[in-house]
Formats: C-alpha cells, structure tokens, sequence
C-alpha cells in the first residue's frame, strides 16, 4: 500500500500475476469440484457423510482459490487485503450461523413438519368439537 | 504537518487542499478501496446464503418441487467449468499484463467473455427449463431464493463482461495507462471473486440440495 512508480506495470499488485499458479488451481478446483459431483450424483455414501466431504471439499477449494486468484498472504502489498478479509469471515459465518440457528428453533416451536402433522391432523380428527366453535 | 512553532502561517496563502500525487499509491489505495467494496458485496450475499439456510427447510417447499426436482448437478459442473475457465483466461490476461503485452491482454479478455458468455448462456439455459416446466420463482420459499441466488450471481457476471468489454475498448485508446492498469488490477479482483462466490453457490446450493 506504499508503493509509488512512474510505470504502472511496475506496481506490485501487477506484478503478483502468475499464470503457473492460474493454471494450478484451476485444475485443483476443477478436479476437485468434479469429485464432489461424482461422489453426489453417485450417492456414494450417507447423506451425513457426503454433506460433511462437499463441505470440506469446498474449504479446500476456496482456500486454494483464495492463496492463488485473490493473493491472500502477508506481503508488503497483500498484508491489508488479507487482513480485512480475515476480519470479514466471522461477520459472514455469524450471518449465516446466527440466522439459521434461529429460524432453526423458530420452525420447531411454530411450524408443523411432515413428520410431526400427520399425528396432529390425526389427533384433531378424533377430537371432540369444542363447543362454540361451530362454522 | 512539518512547520515549526516559530513559523507563522498566512492563511489566505495557505493551500487548503493539494490535489497533486507526492508518492501516493494511486493504484494501490484504489484497488485496496475496491476490495472492501468486494467485502461490502459478499455481505449481500451472506444475506442471501442465510435465507436460503432459513428457506430452504421442507415446509418452505410448500408441496412443490423439492431440490432433487430442480437441480441437475452435472450440468451444474458444465456451468462451473465455463466459469472456472473464463477465471483462467482473465488471469492469462493479467500475465500478459505484467510482461507488457497488449495482444496477450487483449486475447485473455476476449477469452474470458467468452467462457464467461458461455457460463452465463448455460445459466439462462437452466433456469428457462424450469420456467418452461412451471418451476417459478413465486412458487415457494425454497424456489424464491434459489432463483433469486443464482440470478443475482449471474447479474454479476453480466456487469463483469460488460466492464471486460469497456476495459477492451480503453485499452486499445489508451494502452497501459495508469487508469487503465487499475482498472484491470479491480476487474480481476472482481471476477476471480466470482469464481470463489460460485464455489459457495454450487457446493451448498447445488450439490448439498440433491443430498438433502
């Protein structure tokens, strides 16, 4: 962030192109991402088990993604981009997090699933009317 | 912020505001700025991605389609690897940028519209299939914001090949230009962004819908 010059191609932010590393991780993500749909279209293993291994498969990816197209690391020129991103991905997961979590209680107070309607319609079918509430 | 005690100021003299560059780095600071402008936008996108968390439960399905209806994750792949390359390609851009190669610049973005094109083209595909089987945006929760993510993802990736066609343009009358080397620098900032977007929106929208 200090860096002055006269020739714009000079300027480190352009100089930290490299095409070996392109190249890299898009055949790291590719092959990657392409594992993952693999194993999904497959069902090659328990809901549980393939949610878990996309998820990490993506953070591998993004991570890798992150260190070879975005320049994520603690040079000179990079040091605040990397910083403010590392500041930005708590307030992104607690969005996320936070929000979910709370409409995850929300729906199991107030919303009747599937699972849990057909005993309740059930139960209020043999239920005697209550008087006064007559339509 | 360097005069003395004993130095006296005349204000009428004085220069309020020094509009010339000493040193600043003009590209630096602006693609830095830029940045945070990126980070301002994935919080949009943190919004979106936690009301598909919220919508995405069952009884927002509303008895219509479930994801399994909707989605079809090789072809969901396809739209990746259009994406992915068109990333490719603009990175080659900025290689050809360093060495100084207009003609290497110039080829990398054209090659990037075109994957990017192709991206988007295969996008428009998918989603006027699903309105052609009356699979619509208002037809519940689930589908209002699994419409509203990928179109506002692909929204992104139009204004990037319209601002790649823009940068074309200054190019070619400006040449390496300070303007014109930011500018790129805050382009490839954006698009390569894109890319680890789509990762999210495939991985968690896509794949982790046909698992649930």
């Amino acid at each position: 962030m200090t860096h002055s010059a006269d020739n714009p191609l000079e300027h480190p932010e352009v100089q930290l192109a490299d095409g070996r590393g392109y190249l890299l991780v898009y055949l790291f993500s590719s092959a990657l991402l392409g594992a993952a749909t693999w194993l999904v279209a497959k069902q090659a293993m328990a809901p549980l088990g393939l949610f878990l291994l996309t998820t990490a498969l993506a953070g591998v990816v993004v991570v890798a993604q992150g260190v070879f197209l975005l320049h994520m690391e603690f040079s000179e020129t990079q040091r605040w981009h990397t910083v403010s991103l590392v500041l930005f991905i708590p307030l992104f997961i607690l969005t996320i997090g936070l929000s979910s979590w709370m409409f995850h209680g929300l729906y199991r107070r107030t919303m009747l699933t599937p699972r849990t309607a057909a005993p309740a319609a059930a139960a209020s079918a043999g239920a005697p009317a209550m008087p006064g509430m007559d339509r | 912020m360097s005069a003395s005690a004993s130095e006296t100021i005349d204000p009428a003299q004085a220069p309020l505001w020094d509009r010339n560059h000493h040193g600043h780095d003009v590209i630096g600071t602006r693609t830095f700025g830029f940045w945070l402008y990126m980070l301002s936008d994935a919080m949009i996108y943190a919004a979106l991605f936690a009301s598909f968390g919220v919508l995405s439960h069952v009884m927002n399905m509303a008895g219509g389609p479930m994801p399994g209806d909707v989605i079809r994750p090789g072809y969901a792949y396809g739209e990746t690897l259009a994406l992915f390359t068109s990333v490719l390609a603009y990175g080659y851009a900025m290689a050809a940028l360093r060495r100084g190669r207009a003609g290497g610049v110039a080829g990398g973005l054209l090659g990037a519209m075109v994957f990017g094109a192709a991206f988007l083209g295969l996008v428009g595909k998918d989603l006027g299939d699903l309105f052609a089987l009356g699979i619509t945006p208002e037809r519940s929760g689930y589908l209002s914001i699994f419409f509203t993510l990928v179109i506002y993802h692909a929204l992104h990736i139009a204004v990037g090949l319209l601002w790649m066609l823009v940068s074309l343009v200054q190019l070619a009358r400006e040449g390496f230009s300070s303007n014109v080397v930011y500018r790129l620098v805050n382009l490839k900032l954006f698009w390569h962004f894109q890319a680890v977007v789509w990762v999210f929106v495939f991985v968690f929208v896509y794949l982790q819908g046909v698992i649930a």
